[in-house]
This record gives structure tokens, C-alpha cells and sequence, in this order.
């Protein structure tokens, strides 16, 4: 019979622990103890001796039989003299860049590797471009070595980035969470940030891991200077109320910062102490503890301590404003009695700022000589609309408009300013 | 009463309870009513003053709008001080009218209360009749001062001298604390308080 040659082939399946065929398949058993007809059985036995070929799922990267599994798992790349005699036909299937690897060799019973597996099989190499490649020198993959025959990733990309570990991606899993819960990931698992504690360090790009850790220091320098922040907020309580501020209802746990000395109030209280109707100007401007005079109040989440931090908050805060529209200015349309000592934008409608010259005094009594600039604080204006103010009622809902509207950001009531 | 003045109100005091002027007996504030509207205070004579040994008992009266404004406060027990009216008890003290910081507190007004004692501001007086008295005469000023107190905030010093003057005009049918204004306002000048008193009850009929 012509089948007798394959009576020295080792049977494929016998070995992996299943073969329909049992005793009647034309391959040879080896390992003898199986005798068992009955195919659906033969799930176990399994620690026989590994004695037979190198395992190519294995050589590519993973066997999913792991320990238990028939075959040689040696990380040599070539094939060890076996005890099996047909050893030299078995490696044969195992060359990469044969086309016979893709042909089915039992009638399309062969066992169909998962899907997650298919990433892991051999690059397919078209034998006629290989074959081109290495007649044809004079083709545009004259770089290409023409002693091994181009993939067709090769092909497709002949300079070969794809192959270049460092610009290949980090598994998107690890590099977010620190976990691929997949034990045969292709991607490549970064190494371990030290400050975000996530595999986010590109093994192979040098510049990728610098990038990756300049972020992690900068926003670990801001969650640090921001825990510091609340730390040095924590206990601070409120000159007037005498709350710890921190601890005020959401809406009022805004520190209002005096520029011109360092007394702590909530933003509440000192706009209310500032707004106080029964002193003088000079008290109210005044720190309630101190008694030295600020121009304004400067909102803010946190406490400052230093002069610096103090400073900065105090540029961001006028930076801030000064890109809102001053709403009495109105875009050219009206106009501002605070003019070019107001932090409010001045700017027409084609957007150029204007200078609106030094702001309006007027002598609030006749007979005295005080002469001070006219108040404008909102809420002196929702809350004594009588003849102290000279609006009208339009001008009423247009306040109102911006008050509600800007209730919600960190800089949205106007602030009593003097000269 | 406006949830702030109440919230604060309690904070200060047990802030007064709390501080080390309690514990030399210097100052002390008591509830009169739950509220918090309404308290006690008392503060004790400084040394080396006409007031040293008395205990002055003060109404202080919260506003709704504290600390936004200062609290009414008033001596209840008699005083004879430039800036304290002697028949009302009133208080002229800038804190407590435009000079008051809404950092100010209970413990703060009862302390300036105190240094006032101490530090008389005859320029700017509350009681006309005591600030020339103080002014003029400083050695009347500090008898009377120092007999008001033993009298009314139980300080030590007894002064028979200005009694038996009390008691002359009191056996005709003056009543004490008559006599003693008429005689502290004229120096303790019998004839001339003897006068005054007459004067007006003559007024009066």
C-alpha cells in the first residue's frame, strides 16, 4: 500500500491526546499506551514523556498547552535529533516560510487554531515576489536582502518602521491601567512608571519614556502643590464668621484675599464687611483685624501664604477679569466709572481696547470736602435701588443678566475698586 | 437673629470662657437669655485706677447685623468716668461706634472697656460734668471715682469723709444716690449740692 510511508509519520493528533482514528490511523502511535478507540475520551494522559519534536506553536511564541504540552518546548531554534524517526517530516511542517504550512494536510480536519492565534501565524510569503525580488535587482526593493524572501509586511512597508521596537505601540491596556489581563498580549507591556504606577515606559523608546515621565513629574508637582494648598487651607478660619472655611458650605469655601495684608476672611464676609453701609469708607476698605486699607478683594480656593503665590494670584485674578467685557463700559456703548482703573475689558465691538481716561469723581456732599469716587459694587445696586444709584431699570436687568450668569466662575462679582 | 450673629456669638463665647483673662477674674460674659442676643459681661478695675477692687457689670446687646455692626453695650453698674455717662451707664468708645472692625469680639470690646478705664479720654466725654471734674480737679475725680466704685461695684476703699457728707444731705430727705450725683458733681461741695438738690425739687413743686 502507498500508505505504508506513513506508518513512520508520528500522528499529530495522537500526540496532542486525541486521534479519531485510533487504531486504525494510517500514522503511527507513539507513544504505544494509547490504544484507546474511543476518541471523545482522550483528554487525559498527557505526562508521557515529551520525547518527540520541538513544539512549533512554541517556537512562534506561546503554546497554549503550556507544561503538559506532547511536544519539546526548547528555545532552539533548530530541530533536535528526535527519537522519532519521522522527526525530519515534523520539522518540516514547522518552517516558516513554506507554503505547504498553510495546506491542509488531513482533509481540513486539522485543528483550527483560535482566533486570538491568528496575530501568532507565520508571516505569508508570496513565493513569486521573493522570487522577483531576487531576479529582478534592479526593482525599487533592491535594499531588500535578497537572500531572505520579503514578508508582506515587508513589502507593504519596505523600510521596515513597523519592525522598529521603539515605534511600536505599548498595549493600550497595561500602558491605562497597569493590567492586560491577557497572558499572551502581542503588545508590547511597558515598564513600570514609578510615579503614575502604570506600565507606561516604553521599553525601547528612549524619547517616548522621557515625554512619559516630564508628565508625571509635572502633575505630580501640581496634585503636590495643590495638597499643599488645602493643607495650609485646612485650618484656616474666617475673621468675621470665625468659621474654619474649609468646612462652610460648598458655595462658601472661598478664601477672600486682601492684597495689602495677611488676614484671612471668607470671600463672603469681607465683601459683606466691605459693603457696609454705616461706616466710613476708610473702615470698611480697611481689614477688620488690621485695619490697613486693600483696594479690592481677590477671590480664591485656597489660602495663600507666601508673597509669591499671593502675587500670582492676584496677576491671575486681574488677568481674568480683564479679558471679560466690562459690563458698564457695554462695548462702547456706555460707560464706566471706574474707566482705566477698572480690571474689566474696555474694548469696542471690533475689538480694539480703549483707554477710557482716569475714572469719574464726583463730591458726594456739597458742603463737605470729601471727595471720593462713586461706589459701585453690585449688590449695593440690587439691594438699595433707591436714588443712590443713577440707573435705570434697564440697566437693572442687564446686571441682573450678568449676575446670574457669571455666578458660577471664580471671578464673577464686580469689586469694589478705588482709587 | 441672623444665622451668623448667632453662630459667632457662641464661638466668642466660648472663646471668653476659654481665655486667660477669665482665669485672672479680669472679664466674664454670661447668657441672660438662649438666644444669644442679650449677655452679661463684667469686667474687673485695673490696678493702680480709681476702679481697682470693683466689679462692673455691662448689658451688651447683640445686633441681628453683628458682626457687620457692633454691639450695644452699657454699664449697668454706676460709674464715674469721663466717657461713661454717670446716670445711663452709656459708652462712648469709638469701637463700638465707627471704628468697629467685624474682627472684633466680646473679648476685644470687654478688654478695650477695661483699657478705657484705665485711660480716660477727657476730649472727647460722654459725661460733660465728669470730664471737667477729671480735667480740672483730678484729685476730686479720683476720690469720687474710687468712692463710686466701693459703693456701687463693691470696691474696698471706704471713704468716711464723702458718707458723712451723703448722710447729711440724706437725713434731710435726699436719697442716697441724689446726694451722692449732687455732691460728685460739685466737688463734694455740701452747700452748693445742698443748693442744686433744693433747686430742683423747688423746680419740681
Amino acid at each position: 500500500m502507498a500508505d505504508i510511508w506513513k506508518q513512520s509519520v508520528v500522528c499529530r493528533y495522537f500526540v496532542n491526546g486525541i486521534c479519531r482514528e485510533g487504531n486504525n490511523c494510517r500514522y503511527q502511535h507513539v507513544q504505544g499506551a494509547r490504544q484507546d478507540p474511543a476518541p471523545s475520551t482522550a483528554a487525559a494522559d498527557q505526562n508521557t514523556s515529551p520525547n518527540t519534536g520541538p513544539c512549533r506553536f512554541f517556537k512562534q511564541g506561546s503554546c497554549k498547552f503550556g507544561s503538559r504540552c506532547k511536544f519539546r518546548h526548547s528555545s532552539r531554534d533548530e530541530p533536535a535529533p528526535s527519537t522519532a524517526g519521522a522527526s525530519s517530516s515534523h520539522t518540516k511542517t514547522t518552517a516558516p516560510s513554506k507554503m505547504t504550512n498553510f495546506l491542509p494536510e488531513n482533509d481540513g480536519k486539522e485543528e483550527r487554531p483560535r482566533a486570538e492565534e491568528w496575530v501568532k501565524a507565520p508571516e505569508f510569503v508570496p513565493s513569486c515576489l521573493s522570487a522577483a525580488s531576487s531576479s529582478t535587482s534592479e526593482s525599487a526593493s533592491t535594499s531588500a536582502s535578497t537572500s531572505t524572501p520579503l514578508s508582506y509586511a515587508q513589502a507593504l512597508n519596505p523600510h521596515g518602521q513597523t519592525s522598529n521596537p521603539a515605534s511600536e505601540p505599548l498595549c493600550p491596556y497595561a500602558e491605562a491601567s497597569g493590567i492586560c489581563k491577557k497572558t499572551d498580549c502581542t503588545y508590547l507591556h511597558g515598564d513600570m512608571c514609578e510615579l503614575c504606577g502604570r506600565a507606561a515606559l516604553h521599553p525601547h523608546n528612549e524619547e517616548h519614556r522621557k515625554r512619559h515621565t516630564n508628565a508625571c513629574v509635572k502633575q505630580h508637582e501640581v496634585n503636590m502643590e495643590l495638597s499643599f494648598a488645602i493643607q495650609r487651607s485646612r485650618e484656616k478660619s474666617c475673621g468675621v464668621c470665625f468659621e474654619t472655611i474649609m468646612e462652610k458650605s460648598s458655595r462658601e469655601q472661598r478664601f477672600g484675599i486682601l492684597p495689602n495684608c495677611n488676614h484671612c476672611f471668607c470671600l463672603t464676609c469681607i465683601r459683606k464687611w466691605r459693603q457696609a453701609k454705616q461706616f466710613d469708607n476708610k473702615i470698611i476698605r480697611a481689614c477688620p483685624e488690621c485695619r490697613v486699607a486693600s483696594d479690592f478683594v481677590c477671590p480664591s480656593m485656597y489660602w495663600v501664604d507666601t508673597k509669591e503665590e499671593k502675587e500670582k494670584l492676584i496677576v491671575d485674578y486681574k488677568e481674568a477679569l480683564s479679558t471679560k467685557d466690562c459690563k458698564y463700559f457695554n462695548k462702547g456703548r456706555g460707560k464706566c466709572p471706574f474707566g482705566n482703573k477698572c480690571f474689566y475689558l474696555h474694548a469696542l465691538p471690533d475689538g480694539t481696547k480703549t483707554d477710557v481716561g482716569p475714572p469719574v469723581r464726583h463730591h458726594r456732599y456739597a458742603d463737605a470736602d470729601i471727595d471720593f469716587l462713586q461706589q459701585m459694587i453690585l449688590w449695593d445696586f440690587l439691594d438699595e435701588r433707591d436714588n443712590r444709584w443713577m440707573y435705570s431699570i434697564d440697566d437693572l436687568e442687564e446686571i441682573v443678566a450678568f449676575f446670574s450668569d457669571s455666578e458660577d466662575s471664580d471671578w464673577s462679582e464686580y469689586e469694589l475698586f478705588f482709587d | 437673629m441672623a444665622n451668623i450673629a448667632a453662630q459667632r456669638i457662641k464661638r466668642e463665647f466660648k472663646e471668653v470662657i476659654k481665655s486667660e483673662e477669665v482665669a485672672k477674674c479680669a472679664i466674664k460674659v454670661e447668657l441672660v437669655n438662649d438666644s444669644f442676643t442679650e449677655l452679661k459681661g463684667e469686667i474687673a478695675g485695673p490696678p493702680d485706677t480709681p476702679y481697682e477692687g470693683g466689679n462692673f457689670v455691662l448689658e451688651i446687646k447683640v445686633p441681628e447685623t453683628y458682626p457687620f455692626n457692633p454691639p450695644k453695650v452699657r454699664f449697668i453698674t454706676k460709674i464715674w468716668h469721663p466717657n461713661i455717662s454717670s446716670v445711663t451707664g452709656a459708652i462712648c468708645l469709638d469701637i463700638l461706634k465707627d471704628q468697629w472692625a467685624a474682627a472684633m469680639t466680646l473679648r476685644t470690646v470687654l478688654l478695650s472697656l477695661q483699657a478705657l478705664l484705665s485711660a480716660a479720654e477727657p476730649d472727647d466725654p460722654q459725661d460733660a460734668v465728669v470730664a471737667k471734674q477729671y480735667k480740672e480737679q483730678p484729685e476730686m475725680f479720683r476720690q469720687t471715682a474710687k468712692h463710686w466704685t466701693s459703693v456701687y461695684a463693691g470696691g474696698p476703699a471706704k471713704m468716711s469723709d464723702l458718707d458723712d457728707k451723703i448722710r447729711r444731705l440724706t437725713d434731710m430727705g435726699i436719697e442716697e444716690h441724689n446726694a451722692r450725683v449732687a455732691l460728685s458733681s460739685y466737688n463734694w461741695d455740701l452747700e452748693r449740692a445742698t443748693e442744686q438738690l433744693f433747686m430742683t425739687v423747688m423746680a419740681k413743686n
